[in-house]
């Protein structure tokens, strides 16, 4: 390979030339700070909104391009509009039965009921807000089977539900006039005392770094999938949230529990709805058996997620699988007419990315990473331990999902948190006092120093594959199956790869909108939560949900009934553990 | 395969194209080719991204000429020319008189008639200026909460599957880059915004359907298209706004007859 014809002039440009002009110093205040315009970083600020406080929401992309986006098959709520298979009417506490169980009994059953006890009149709200849910008959919301639910409970939009939801939202937070900073990366957390006070930021268009003012700070960056090679999330999913809150010595929560989701398209792990399986997709090996009958006799195709992906990769070593890695997940008995108007997605990303129309044949899926249920410790108000700091949403553990996620439950965590956050954070800050804006001042200082210094590195191994080499190290060494020796052997590597980032370094100097650069700040943010989620997992002995351990391959309620909690501590993490709240049900066997 | 690739560095106010051989993969997209070359060649190339999986809108750029997602755009399709569509001729172009060999080449620019900020990426807000002036948020009468407080508003099966067509959108700017009225008319809504407006005015919980339909009764809203339907043939989500536009027009002209 060669390149043809380029002379970047970037290339030629060094940091010494002044390029940089003195510029007139970036600070904004507002009441309230939001970091990151996905479903829980609106919703919340539409709460503010109405309260009429002053709101900014930051984000590395435009609001509208958030991960939220890409959920495809609904939002959990007992509204009991579809009765059960036994005739009966759902109810919170069967929604919040599921989820304990299906959380293999981590989760915090006080919050649990709490989003379950929410959930109906989150959806209400976002249908009165303008979201086109997919309807009934009788021209009520339509619910559909997801796995690890008794109840039809799943309010849909087709399978665009994320789109729509986002739409919504963005549409409101424009009713509303709320400040919207699109295309700033948050760079640093800023502390005054034991306070957060706001944040520094790079706008993307000009590279200048802006400070932002605020009482409150709320976190609502999303997950950290793309740590791992293969991963249903967008290329931006960097958990930038969590490494900001960590860096400031607020801890990360039960950060090895990694969900894997059983169907993501092969090669491209693009993610293929549970919607697929829960309209009547069957997962099929390459003998014709449609396996999960063996592996969970009653839930069959719609076991929980931790199931399913186990028993795919099960009958791929198995040598079931088809060459390359993966199973066929068949549509074809649904028909052309309920496929495309239930799944009409799921068939573009097929037809666009597989070459296949799911009308006419299987889908080739295969497990991939697809969710982060730990992230920066919060507790049910979205509070963390450092005050005038929040976190709601996938970059949050509060922890509702434990160690594994059911379907449908991630956008329903975004817009009961996202709003329970506000409620927090309006509570809170007449309590606060003014923050003291010279301590962003000096903030902005020392990031316009360590940006400088990141461009003015003249040489080292090119950072991308410093990038790939820890992708690949997360996968192979903390996926679907965990083992003692790989976790350990991964860990070095880790270390090793936290020694190439160091010396790692790119050419790209200019200011104006230089993605290489955020780039490499993302990077940075993934090396340190890849630490927390390597140590978490080496020292959970057991398996539980998700955290699946062929060394130890039993849940040991005695010794790990608890979170992880990892503590940054003078750049090393501390790992500790947390009580888990129960109360509402004892654990038990989870059987499907 | 040859990625060529248009290129501006403000910084310096210089204009090129770089060419960048890029070994394809099976089924490699046009975005994959560019975090290629980023990684390989240039780390100083800018393009924007998010979903990889043609449902965010971030990425759409011109492609061979015409207004598509590169996450979505598979580079073997566009070489043996199976992606190749008939459009109503627009000014697809930065510079003009670029000559490339669509057999070998697959030629990136920015979308058309926005101002360019570095490279491919653009700025999109005259494009979000539009969809903006169209009060893009449902407007529900009060005592319309009120009444259904608790519960949700039944609509019609019928009724959402109209909406989808229109609630699809993930404003790429795509065909607002491939308007020909647009290039010529900057005060034209735009197919995308008018698309937007039509999806509230035909929304059954919408409080005041008559000042949606007038919102954009103007020589610059509903009239100014020409139908070309540039606009659908390259919507990545088979959005019709010509449609959307037509009934408009229809139910406008047929208000005022009722109004004389």
């Amino acid at each position: 390979m060669s390149m043809l014809i380029s002379t970047p002039i970037s290339e030629l440009r060094s940091c010494s030339e002044p390029n940089f002009p003195e510029r007139e110093i970036n600070l904004h205040e507002h009441d309230a700070i939001i970091v990151g315009g996905g479903l829980a970083g609106l919703r919340a600020a539409v709460e503010l909104g109405r309260s009429d406080i002053n709101t900014a929401v930051v984000s590395k992309v435009l609001p509208l391009r958030s991960h939220s986006v890409a959920a495809q098959g609904g939002i959990n709520a007992s509204l009991g509009n579809v009765f059960g298979n036994n005739g009966k009417t759902d109810s919170w506490k069967s929604h919040a039965f599921d989820m304990i169980k299906g959380s293999d009994y981590l989760a915090d059953q006080n919050a649990v009921e709490l989003m379950c006890r929410e959930a109906p009149n989150a959806v209400i709200e976002l249908e009165h807000m303008g979201t086109v849910f997919s309807r009934l008959q009788n021209g009520k919301i339509a619910q559909r089977p997801f796995g690890g639910a008794m109840f039809p409970r799943t309010c849909y939009v087709a399978d665009r539900t994320g789109h729509n939801l986002l739409n919504t939202l963005f549409e409101q937070t424009l009713k509303l006039g709320i400040k919207i900073y699109s295309e700033y990366f948050v760079t640093s957390l800023v502390k005054d005392g034991d306070r957060c006070i706001g944040c520094t930021a790079i706008e993307l268009q000009t590279g200048e770094i802006h400070g932002f003012v605020s009482k409150a700070v709320l976190l609502s960056t999303g997950g950290f999938g793309r740590l791992f090679s293969r991963s249903t999330n967008s290329l931006i999913n960097t958990g930038d949230g969590a490494s900001l809150a960590v860096r400031v010595g607020v801890p990360l929560k039960d950060m090895e529990f990694i969900q894997f989701h059983p169907t993501t398209l092969y090669g491209t792990n693009i993610l293929i709805t549970e919607g697929a399986r829960g309209e009547g997709g069957k997962l099929i090996n390459s003998i014709g058996e449609q396996f999960m009958q063996k592996y969970a006799p009653n839930s069959v195709d719609l076991a929980p997620r931790d199931v399913v992906a186990r028993s795919i990769e099960e009958e791929i070593s198995a040598g079931r699988g088809f060459p390359g890695g993966y199973v066929h997940l068949d549509l074809t008995h649904l028909g052309e007419d309920k496929i495309k108007e239930r799944l009409p997605g799921i068939r573009q990303i097929a037809m666009d990315f597989a070459n296949v129309d799911p009308v006419k044949e299987p889908i080739p899926v295969q497990p991939g990473q697809h969710y982060s249920m730990g992230g920066v410790d919060a507790d049910i108000g979205c509070r963390t331990v450092l005050k005038g700091l929040y976190a709601a949403g996938e970059c949050s553990c509060i922890s509702v999902h434990g160690a594994n996620r059911l379907g449908g439950n991630s956008i329903l965590e975004t817009v009961v948190f996202g709003k329970i956050a506000s409620k927090s954070i309006l509570e809170d800050i007449l309590t606060f006092p003014e923050p003291d804006r010279k301590k962003i001042e000096e903030c902005i200082m020392n990031e316009e120093g360590r940006i400088f210094s990141i461009l003015c590195k003249e040489e080292g191994e090119n950072f991308f594959y410093v990038l790939e080499d820890l992708k690949k190290t997360m996968f192979d060494h903390f996926g679907v199956f965990r083992e003692g020796n790989m976790m350990e052997k991964g860990l070095k590597k880790l270390n090793e790869l936290k020694k190439r980032f160091l010396n790692a370094h790119f050419n790209n100097k200019s200011r104006v909108f230089n993605q290489t650069l955020i780039r490499y700040l993302e990077l940075e943010n993934m090396l340190i939560l890849a630490e927390a989620t390597a140590l978490g997992a080496i020292k959970r002995k057991e398996s539980r949900g998700s955290h699946t351990r062929l060394d130890y391959p039993e849940r040991d309620d005695a010794n790990f009934l608890k979170h992880t909690i990892a503590r940054l501590v003078k750049g090393k993490f501390l790992i500790e553990y947390s009580p888990v709240i129960l109360g509402l049900f004892e654990p038990r066997e989870r059987e499907y | 395969m040859i990625l060529k690739i248009y290129r501006y560095d403000p910084e310096v106010g210089r204009k090129w194209y770089d060419s960048f051989e890029i070994k394809p993969t099976v089924g490699m997209t046009v975005l994959a080719a560019l975090f290629e070359a980023q990684k390989m060649y240039d780390n100083s190339l800018s393009f924007r991204y998010s979903c990889r999986g043609a449902v965010c809108g971030t990425c759409a750029a011109l492609i061979n000429k015409v207004p598509r997602l590169p996450c979505r755009t598979q580079i073997s399709k566009l070489l043996d020319g199976s992606l190749d569509i008939q459009l109503s001729p627009y000014p697809s172009y930065v510079e003009k008189n670029v000559e490339w060999n669509p057999e070998k080449e697959v030629l990136l620019e920015p979308l058309p008639h926005l101002p360019i900020i570095k490279d491919i990426v653009v700025d999109i807000n005259p494009f979000l200026e539009f969809y903006k002036k169209i009060d893009p948020f449902l407007k529900v009468g009060k005592s319309e909460i009120k009444k259904q407080n608790r519960w949700e508003y039944r609509m019609d099966e019928s009724e959402v599957l109209e909406l989808e067509r229109y609630t699809n959108c993930i404003l790429c700017g795509s065909c607002f880059g491939a308007c020909p009225v647009d290039a010529k008319n900057p005060g034209y809504f735009g197919p995308a915004a008018l698309a937007k407006l039509y999806r509230f005015y035909i929304d059954p919980r919408e409080k005041d359907k008559v000042s949606r339909l007038k919102l954009a009764d103007l020589p610059d809203g509903w009239w100014a298209c020409q139908f070309h339907a540039n606009c659908m043939k390259v919507c990545p989500k088979g959005v019709p706004p010509n449609i959307a536009i037509s009934k408009a027009r229809r139910d406008l002209q047929e208000l005022k007859e009722k109004e004389g």
